[in-house]
């Protein structure tokens, strides 16, 4: 009998269970399409599948990245948002309303801010107030607290949030709210701001409350129905979830915090990278996932994936950007993501004054792009790759999709072509370099923005369409090496086979470091360690597998955003100068400049808690020849080079044939079952023992 | 020299994010809350002519002015900036903004050329003057507005100038503040100094500047287009400042708009005489707001750079309202009159466009300042958000800035950790909003107490006495309001513009402007009139005496309704 762990990855499209065997390291893949209206069904017609060839039993343990979250916060049919309730200082009922008072689009007069996700009606006022200090300056009055809780049942409320001004600097009203609703509405999910984000800055931390009381009915439904079907399958192995941080955590510990999976499956990616970088012995690796309708890009830095403090959710982007005050702030840590309208399906067009643009509009799996023949009209990045030769011309996913060029010559022609007057090819070119153009923003924004040079970056290219254009990228940033991993269309769905649980716990500091009792700061360490404790033994991690990193976010005195750095374990007074000396080495990192002469701030005290889970096998093979033999090259075409600005025979290679130690020269195209990789006239391949193609710039 | 499409594109796109890219590493870096949690900055390239090539999307009345700002600036430095220079200036009759509004210039050099230019600008909460903050409601003259910096070269061989850096700092309230927010402004510009040399030197100087060329070509045509679909004519609007600080006296802003094919010409020959208070607008703010309004009745998705004004013709007579004569002070001119000129623009836009056009948002920034030296020297500074305009089809947005600014709140939390304060309201107001078939957002009650013994307080309002109107049929929005509570209980009501000294205990209450309604309220569907009663932003008796709606126990009395809604005078019965 075997020993498997799995993977199940949501995705627009298709749902990916891959199944690693703990022995042997043999991976299995299904792909079943998801089904957004009941994402449940998809995960187990996945395993119902699975399960044709292995016993329940032999299931070890399963790992899911699931976009429950995002769809029912984005408006998805069939996921109505609860009705949910408000509890919060008198006076302050419309913080949630007003926000930053920001319209999101400066120049429009018909703009719109994002919709309370509380009705006003359901925002409740309580007497009672606290200082920034965390002293009490108005008891709770228990009286307006029972009147409520008597309309919040009366109103038939599904969910309850609780955020009070200066929370964070002492919780003890939230708590004792929480205590008195929780008697009174016994079958009500509460939860309250100071155990979701415990920093300061009102609307961002009532907005996380909020967005984590509407999602506590919609993901406690779903994990249930999900053990449900699968306790009818015969499994009962530990199920984890993957959260925005990249680490995993406990289907029981998520029911509590749902707020904290939104970009759970983007996040699967970026922890990929992470593991492979790892394998591969490459610390920095720049993670970029292109698939049928964006491209993401992440960052790992020293073997860790980059992680920003907030994210705003269910508002629009412009150019990778989160458009500010377009959606709800959520503050918990998410791997740092960028992301842009730009994969296969995107479409190209010409706008008002004759500009050439690409997306934000995608012709999605239906009709698809042109090529594809099912009805679509519109040019798509896929089929200018495909008039450039990069994409087999006559079929894809290994011939079960059939693909025509000459209508997606059509496409570029009527659309393109004839209205600014540019021929086929350059047509073609110009879609993929406008891309290009886009994608290599948001790298850039994850790199560069960050106070990263990517050019000390490897970059890791995967889903279907990210290898095609991973070499001009790199060209475009600097960067010389380049891994396309050995089935980059399930990269993110084994990603989550690596993955290791992670929670992030948080206390207010704010102090000067002049004034800092080193003792208390310690103290304050150990308690949240205590918590994460708490947290891993219910997650029945071992003791020797927890690990604790400590951090401050720190400032100079005077400036309103942090930096974080690493804090000392066990902090003492000796360690101070050093954690000052940090601060201004990342300062000058980041910003550019250091103020030595300025005092320095913390914070918060920071706590990741890690439990470690034993990583998958990955199967290996020696080395082979360095030439590749000869039946792997399947035919010889032309294909358009921009960096030549011509047309190069260029070997295509069968991506299954290649072996451990072969190497390419570029030009060079690699085709297999749901990905093509372009290699270009600068760059030469390797297939490494992983069966990994590494590249790098001659 | 011609440029390929998609080059072109491309040159576009990495344009503009440079100018993003800077706004961050500003926002980052700074220290004050005005510039990290408000944002109160913005940054832009110039080509080498000091033409604008792109800008972030940051605040309206500092972008409209940058072009000025840059050509003016430079005018000072002819030909004598080395490299590694960077020029610092907030002479508003040579940046075309107010004191506060530092700008900051650096030329960006490739083989021993200028080839651009990056800049900067940013509001510092205090630049001396008579009064923390400064924005003095009672100013005479500049001289008592602040800090008065005339071109200087802030930035030498890349090294900040000691001297001239000492020289500020000693005329400010809050020296170590200023300094960090001077350093992310050159931060800022370092950034986008390597930034765009990378880009000349991965296209070259010729495709890249001829890229320029053609992108201004680009968003003039783009432009033109626009104007040309709205009917030749001349329309004419007028608007009114009720206050200009002195002696309480209003004055008008009267604007002629000329369409003619695809130009367009603005003339505000009869607009009123400058004022002897600070609300007069220096031709920076002007041009912005022409700028602004015509960017928002054109296509807000048209890049912005210098081809959208070449099509644009403004005449401002020297020594009015909007274009005064040193030394008129002007601080009030950016934040309050800035929005008029907004307002009156709008009108005019009304009778062209109406389809494409909001009736008057709270039209001020409302801009309060706090200062004190208890228990330390401190200054606090911030504008509240009201009501917008209600629009054809959608309701005017309760509860943010509108047109002129963009700046976010500083979050209360912040506040009370900073300052000696206690906030202890902070709400929508209810029947703020301008009834109308679009309802005008609703205005913000915003309340704080002093904890300090004594504090000065400086208000910069408007909208006090003229409400923002409505359009086609739609009613006023309400007047915005000040007062201060005593701790025995006695209210006294403040001026949209005065200097107020506060004791332990006061409480000031901030009462901002609702937007106008858009239509006739009597067509509003009851049922979110219903909406707007059972969430408490319209009273039942507003329901009933502007919307005709009847309201029993939150449901609509469809017959009364009916009713009144055929002869509303009933509802007086």
């Amino acid at each position: 009998m075997s020993t498997f762990r799995i993977g199940v990855d949501i995705g627009g499209t298709f749902t990916d269970l891959v199944a690693s065997d703990k022995e042997t390291g043999v991976l299995t893949n299904i792909k079943v399409p998801s089904t957004p209206v009941r994402l449940a069904d998809g995960v187990i017609s996945a395993f119902s599948r699975f399960l044709e060839s292995t016993e329940p039993a032999e299931i070890e343990l399963i790992m899911h990245a699931s976009t429950i979250a995002t769809n029912a916060i984005l408006g998805q049919t069939g996921l109505e948002l609860p009705k949910a309730a408000l509890i919060t200082t008198k006076g302050f009922r419309d913080v949630l309303a007003i926000g930053r008072q920001r319209r999101p689009e400066l120049y429009n007069l018909f703009g719109r801010k994002p919709r309370a996700l509380v009705a006003r009606r359901h925002r409740y006022e309580i007497e009672e107030r606290m200082n920034p200090k965390g002293e009490e300056v108005h008891p709770v009055n228990l009286q307006d607290l029972q009147k409520i809780a008597a309309d919040i049942k009366r109103e038939g409320v599904d969910s309850v949030a609780i955020g009070l001004l200066n929370s964070y600097a002492n919780p003890g009203h939230e708590k004792q709210v929480k205590e008195i609703l929780e008697k009174a509405l016994p079958n009500t999910p509460i939860t309250s701001s100071h155990e979701v984000s415990s920093e300061y800055r009102e609307y961002e931390r009532i907005s996380t409350v909020v967005v984590n009381a509407l999602l506590m009915p919609i993901v406690s439904q779903y994990i249930h129905d999900l053990v449900d079907e699968m306790t009818e399958l015969g499994v009962s192995a530990p199920f984890y979830v993957m959260k925005s941080n990249g680490g995993i955590a406990s289907g029981d510990v998520i029911l509590s915090s749902p707020v904290t999976m939104i970009e759970s499956g983007p996040a699967a990616g970026v922890v990929a990278s992470a593991f492979h970088g790892e394998l591969l012995g490459i610390e920095n690796v720049l993670s970029f996932d292109m698939g049928g309708t964006t491209a993401k890009a992440g960052l790992v830095k020293s073997g860790k994936p980059e992680i920003v403090t907030e994210c705003e959710v269910g508002g629009k982007t412009h150019r990778g950007r989160i458009t500010k005050g377009s959606g709800y702030p959520v503050r918990v840590p998410f791997v740092d993501l960028a992301e842009c309208s730009a994969g296969g399906g995107t479409i190209a067009w010409i706008d008002e004054g004759e500009g050439l643009r690409v997306g934000p509009l995608s012709a999605g799996a239906s009709p698809g792009p042109a090529c594809y023949g099912l009805g679509g009209e519109e040019p798509t990045i896929t089929d200018a790759n495909l008039i450039l030769g990069r994409l087999n011309p006559a079929h894809l996913l290994g011939g079960k999709m059939r693909v025509h060029k000459e209508l997606a010559g059509k496409a570029i022609g009527e659309k393109i072509c004839t209205k600014i007057g540019l021929a086929l090819t350059e047509a073609a070119m110009g879609i993929v370099k406008i891309a290009n153009s886009e994608m290599g923003k948001i790298l850039r924004m994850v790199s560069v923005e960050r106070g990263h040079d990517p050019r000390q970056f490897t970059l890791i290219a995967f889903g279907g369409a990210g290898p095609i254009h991973c070499c001009a990228l790199a060209e475009d940033l600097g960067i010389s090496s380049i891994v396309v991993p050995v089935n980059p269309g399930l990269f993110s769905a084994a990603g989550l086979l690596a993955a290791d649980l992670k929670h992030d716990l948080l206390r207010a500091v704010v102090k000067d470091v002049t004034e800092i009792d080193s003792q208390a700061v310690e103290k304050t360490f150990q308690d949240l360690e205590t918590e994460g404790r708490t947290i891993l033994e219910k997650e029945k991690v071992e003791a020797e597998n927890m690990t604790f990193i400590r951090e401050f976010d720190a400032r100079y005195n005077g400036q309103a955003y942090e930096l974080t750095i690493p804090a000392a374990r066990p902090f003492a007074a000796t360690e101070l100068e050093k954690t000052i000396d940090e601060f201004h080495e990342r300062h000058r990192e980041v910003y550019g400049y250091a103020a030595p002469e300025e005092t320095v701030e913390l914070v918060n005290a920071r706590l990741t808690v890690i439990g470690l889970v034993t990583k998958p096998k990955w199967q290996e093979a020696p080395l082979a020849s360095e030439k590749p033999a000869e039946e792997t090259i399947s035919a010889r075409r032309d294909c358009f080079f921009e960096d030549h600005d011509q047309w190069l025979k260029t070997p295509v290679y069968v991506r299954e044939n290649l072996r451990p130690g072969n190497r390419i020269r570029g030009p060079a195209i690699v085709e297999q079952y749901d990905a093509t990789t372009v290699i270009y006239p600068a760059w030469e391949a390797a297939v490494d023992r992983f069966g990994n193609i590494c590249m790098e710039r001659r | 020299m011609k440029v390929d499409p998609i080059t072109l594109e491309v040159i576009k796109g990495a344009f503009r994010y440079i100018t993003e890219e800077m706004g961050i590493a500003l926002r980052n870096s700074a220290y004050s809350p005005n510039i990290r949690e408000r944002m109160d900055h913005s940054c832009a390239v110039l080509d080498s002519g000091a033409r604008l090539i792109a800008q972030a999307e940051h605040i309206p009345v500092h972008l409209g002015s940058m072009r000025l700002a840059v050509q003016q600036g430079l005018q000072y430095y002819e030909g004598t900036l080395q490299e590694g220079d960077q020029m610092l200036f907030n002479d508003p009759y040579i940046s075309g903004t107010h004191l506060p509004d530092m700008t900051l210039i650096a030329p960006i050099w490739y083989d021993g050329e200028v080839i651009a230019y990056v800049a900067n600008k940013a509001h510092h909460s205090d630049v001396g003057g008579k009064v923390p903050g400064s924005l003095p409601a009672d100013a005479t003259e500049l001289f008592q507005e602040g800090l008065i910096i005339p071109p200087v070269k802030l930035v030498t061989d890349g090294g900040m100038d000691r001297d001239i850096v000492s020289l500020i700092l000693s005329n400010v309230r809050t020296p170590q503040v200023r300094m960090g927010d001077l350093r992310a402004q050159m931060a800022a510009n370092n950034l986008g100094m390597s930034r765009v040399l990378e880009l000349y030197r991965e296209h070259g100087i010729e495709t890249t500047d001829a890229a320029v060329e053609e992108l201004m070509r680009y968003s003039e045509r783009r432009v033109r287009a626009e104007i040309e679909k709205l009917a030749d004519g001349v329309y004419e609007s007028e608007d009114w400042l009720e206050d200009t600080g002195m002696k309480g006296r209003a004055a008008n802003i009267k604007v002629s708009i000329n369409v003619k094919g695809s130009s367009i010409r603005f003339d505000y020959s009869p607009t009123a005489l400058q004022v002897e208070g600070p609300l007069n607008a220096p031709l920076g703010v002007t041009l912005a707001g022409v700028y602004y309004v015509l960017t928002c009745v054109t296509d807000p998705t048209i890049p912005i750079n210098d081809g959208c004004y070449r099509m644009v013709e403004v005449c401002v007579p020297e020594g009015t309202l909007l274009n005064p004569k040193r030394p008129a002070p002007v601080c009030g001119g950016n934040v309050e009159t800035s929005q008029r000129n907004v307002d009156a623009l709008l009108k005019a836009f009304a009778k062209i466009c109406p389809e494409k056009v909001c009736a008057a948002g709270q039209g001020t920034m409302n801009n309060v300042c706090i200062g004190g030296i208890e228990p330390k020297p401190w200054t606090f500074y911030e504008t509240v958000g009201g009501g917008y305009g209600g629009r054809p089809g959608l309701d005017g947005m309760d509860g943010v800035h509108v047109h002129m600014t963009n700046t976010m709140n500083t979050p209360i939390e912040a506040l009370e950790a900073t300052y000696p304060l206690r906030f202890t309201r902070y709400q929508l107001r209810e029947d703020s909003g301008g009834p109308g078939e679009w309802r005008g957002g609703c205005g913000i009650e915003r309340r704080l107490m002093l904890l300090a013994e004594n504090a000065t307080l400086s208000i910069l309002s408007e909208r006090n006495r003229i409400p923002p109107w409505g359009l086609y049929g739609g009613k006023s929005g309400a007047l915005g309001e000040f007062y201060i509570l005593k701790p025995n209980g006695k209210l006294i009501k403040l001026k949209s513009k005065c200097t107020q000294s506060m004791t332990k205990g006061d409480i000031l209450i901030i009462k901002t402007p609702g937007g106008g309604g858009y239509g006739d309220p009597l067509r509003r569907k009851p049922e979110l009139v219903l909406g707007d009663v059972i969430d408490g932003l319209v009273s039942e008796e507003s329901a009933q005496e502007d919307y005709g709606v009847a309201i029993v126990d939150s449901e609509i009395d469809w017959k009364a309704t009916e009713r009144l809604r055929i002869n509303p005078l009933l509802s007086d019965t």
